[in-house]
């Protein structure tokens, strides 16, 4: 009986109750294929932005950090790089915290070394020649390299450039390095002033990269006619990048000049002085000390006369362009 | 096999529960659909399907740019990130806090999407934000809740996802330099993504909401179109009912229900003619009865005139005859008696004619054919001036009430030709073919209205012509011009 009812009443509904199924499950996927395209799956943490404190003010260290100056003969990156493994090695020399420094311009660098905000500075020659004479900058050290320490200006033009002497760039785009740099800016004024000219009147357009890496990719990307830059830079840039010699050319190099040095502020104790002079001088006598010169392209760092910068400063007077 | 029956049999005996609700369900929709009236289906049936199309569509849309959105908002924060991260190097190397917040404050400005930014040098100070002077979420720099978070990998940058007062918040943390000069992170909010997306729910729902409320216009007027002609349909039945055989449905359209509506109205129409055709037949019925008993009651009066004045006299002059006869001498006598017996054979002739006159006993006796022309040559006999041409092809007899029929109807027909049609050729042909018999009964008569005779009902002759062919299944045709009449009676054998 009961049976027979079921039968009967299923006869007629039946196939709309499935389409009704049906129905209700398309909408239920759709639903939930909605549901589930958010981003977020599962629960987020929350955190209250309105709770504002203010920040903490670094503590004065425990230990006092040696601050380390580099120049931008590179570019900030490129110093990074370079110079980050040699402010390691000397952190775990000295039992303390080395910041590696770096300013946009010589000049803010400087301004660095004279206030004493640094220990150790890497600097342009013509940074120190001016230090020196303006607020008692001490040489500490300069790097050798092959058993010279010495450098040149190199004038380099794009690989399809016709010009083979500075001469032939008149009315070319020239990049400057920094106003305060010696061969990336004095060093080509004076080549100028060689052939009777200025910067302003000889070249079309000038600029200044504030770096030695970005001057040879400014040529190299066809963007300067010209720039006169640091031989060492550049030797360090192509054998990181020897393809960037194919896009290159070099049509004159200066005579040698005394290598850019490591100096410290004339207010640094002699004690610091002496241990810092130390540890630079015994780095190529352990391994540790070996990779990270060679890593800054060097082979070790020596003793240096002040008159090794002499020539210098006959072309810096010359050219009267002290900044 | 047994284990496959046993697996049926758990199948059968797992399904009837949901199956049973289900079906009650079924039952109880099933109820309230059919319960309601054509308007209301139709008007749920275009609601429903306008309200479910537009909320699905909603639905799908809205979930299909929401993931379109975030999946945007992703890629652009990673893209930002990356940019912030590329050039925040130069500013933290070269401690150039001023640039480095200029960078974010306008990056932040830029993007609208852009919640807020903040660098963090390798040691996890913060040296620049956009927070303002207010101060830094602490939260933000909590320990606990970076290592926790869950991270999606987008080359270096890591994405993760947080709940905030300012709703859901996407923050892409890029390493700065590979991280040796610290991580720039980058909230983005999906505050404005969502607004569009809520807006655009909120407009397709209108649209939906407007296309509903035409739905229900559109669902009125399919409604009134299509159950107006189903109301008068029904209301024209009623009348029809209630015996109006006048009523007739609108023609509203040339659609199935135009049809229906065609097929009633034809049905009336029919209704009505053989309703009229019934109610004249009943009449004409009514009117022949009456005349019948009329005619029977003057026959009756006949007879009993032919048998008073004729046979009663013939028989009273017998019976005197007879007493004279007794009373008279024997000389006479023979005379009298030849005279007497002369009396009686004419009475006996009178009987007979009598006798024949009511019903021909030829008829019975030797057929239809013997019995037309027996009444054919008396029928000459009494109007002398009318031609008569009998023709007679019946190979065997007929069943007696055929016979009867035709008789009567031949019968019928020449008497009328000869009474009104003044007639002077009357041709009769009754033959046999093709299972039926054909009595044609022709004149030269004056003619009459065939019609309106019918419909004035006032012969009764021509009436039972007709009902005697019908009650035998047969049909019987008058035409008639001024050039004569012609009766045609069909039966079927």
């Amino acid at each position: 009986m009961d049976l027979m009812y079921n039968c009967k009443m299923m006869n007629c509904p039946s196939r709309s109750r499935t389409f009704l199924m049906w129905g209700w499950l398309l909408i239920l996927t759709a639903g939930l294929s909605g549901c589930s395209s958010g981003l977020a799956a599962g629960p987020v943490p929350f955190i209250d932005l309105q709770e504002r404190t203010p920040l903490p003010i670094a503590a004065p260290a425990e230990v006092v950090h040696l601050r380390m100056g580099v120049a931008a003969i590179l570019s900030p990156q490129g110093t990074m790089t370079s110079y980050s493994a040699l402010a390691e090695y000397l952190s775990r020399k000295l039992g303390r915290p080395v910041d590696l420094v770096q300013r946009r311009t010589y000049a803010e660098f400087n301004e660095l070394v004279k206030r004493g905000e640094v220990e150790l500075a890497f600097i342009c020659t013509n940074s120190y020649v001016v230090g020196a004479q303006e607020f008692g900058m001490e040489l500490l050290l300069a790097p050798e390299i092959g058993g010279e320490s010495v450098y040149y200006s190199q004038l380099i033009v794009p690989a399809d450039s016709s010009a083979q002497t500075m001469a032939d760039l008149r009315g070319k785009v020239f990049a400057f390095t920094d106003p305060m740099s010696f061969t990336g800016h004095i060093y080509p004024t004076y080549l100028l002033q060689q052939l009777g000219e200025t910067p302003e009147t000889f070249f079309r357009r000038t600029f200044y990269t504030y770096s030695h890496d970005r001057a040879i990719e400014a040529v190299a990307n066809g963007v300067a006619d010209g720039a006169a830059v640091d031989s060492l830079v550049l030797d360090y840039a192509l054998q990181r990048e020897p393809e960037m010699a194919e896009r290159l050319r070099i049509i004159h190099t200066s005579e040698a000049f005394g290598i850019p040095p490591v100096v410290v502020p004339p207010t640094l104790p002699p004690r610091q002085k002496a241990q810092l002079r130390e540890l630079l001088l015994t780095m190529d006598e352990e391994r540790e000390g070996q990779i990270v010169l060679r890593q800054l392209g060097i082979d070790r760092f020596i003793e240096i006369e002040d008159a090794a910068y002499d020539g210098v400063r006959r072309i810096v007077q010359m050219t009267g362009t002290r900044e | 096999m047994s284990a496959s029956n046993a697996s049926t049999r758990d199948g059968l005996t797992v399904a009837p529960f949901p199956s049973h609700r289900l079906n009650r369900w079924a039952e109880t929709i099933w109820r309230i659909i059919g319960g309601v009236n054509v308007r209301t289906k139709i008007l749920g049936m275009v609601l429903a399907l306008t309200i479910m199309l537009g909320l699905a569509v909603t639905w799908q849309v809205r979930a299909v740019m929401t993931r379109v959105f975030a999946d945007e908002l992703e890629n652009r924060g990673v893209s930002v990130a990356s940019d912030l991260a590329s050039r925040s190097i130069d500013p933290i190397l070269l401690n150039d806090t001023y640039a480095l917040h200029q960078l974010l404050s306008e990056t932040v400005l830029n993007h609208p999407d852009a919640l807020y930014a903040f660098v963090l040098n390798s040691q996890g100070e913060v040296l620049a934000h956009t927070f303002g002077d207010a101060g830094f979420p602490a939260a933000l720099l909590n320990p606990e809740v970076m290592e926790t978070a869950e991270y999606s990998l987008h080359g270096a940058i890591r994405h993760w996802v947080y709940n905030s007062n300012e709703g859901l918040v996407h923050e892409m943390i890029a390493p700065i330099m590979g991280g040796k000069a610290g991580v720039v992170r980058l909230g983005l909010t999906e505050k404005r993504l969502q607004a569009i997306v809520d807006a655009v729910t909120g407009q397709m729902l209108l649209t939906t909401l407007a296309v509903a409320m035409a739905g229900i216009i559109a669902a009125m007027i399919l409604t009134w179109l299509l159950t107006r002609p189903i109301l008068d349909l029904v209301k024209t039945t009623e009348a029809v009912g209630h015996g109006n055989l006048q009523a007739r449905a609108p023609h509203w359209a040339d659609d199935e229900i135009g049809t229906l509506a065609d097929a009633f109205n034809r049905m009336v129409a029919e209704l009505e003619a053989s309703q009229r055709a019934i109610a004249e037949k009943e009449q004409a019925r009514h009117m022949l009865l009456k005349k019948l008993i009329t005619a029977q009651e003057e026959e009756r009066k006949r007879i009993a005139r032919e048998l008073h004045d004729g046979v009663g006299q013939v028989l009273t002059s017998l019976m005197v005859g007879i007493r004279t006869l007794q009373r008279g001498e024997a000389a006479q006598q023979e005379a009298r008696i030849d005279e007497l017996c002369a009396i009686a054979g004419e009475t006996l002739e009178q009987v007979r004619t009598l006798s024949r006159e009511l019903r021909p006993s030829l008829l019975d006796d030797l057929g239809l054919a013997a019995a037309l022309e027996r009444y054919a040559s008396e029928f000459a006999r009494a109007h002398p001036g009318v031609q008569i041409d009998l023709h007679c092809a019946l190979p065997n007899r007929l069943p007696t009430p055929i016979e009867t029929a035709l008789y009567r109807i031949v019968q019928e027909a020449m008497t009328n030709a000869a009474r009104h049609g003044k007639a002077t050729v009357i041709s009769v042909l009754v033959s046999q073919r093709h299972g039926s018999v054909q009595a044609i009964v022709e004149d030269n008569g004056v003619g009459f209205d065939v019609d309106a005779v019918r419909r004035r009902q006032s012969s009764v002759g021509i009436f039972g012509m007709s009902e005697r062919a019908e009650l035998l299944g047969g049909t019987l045709e008058i035409e008639s011009s001024s050039d004569g009449t012609t009766v045609y009676a069909e039966i079927p054998l």
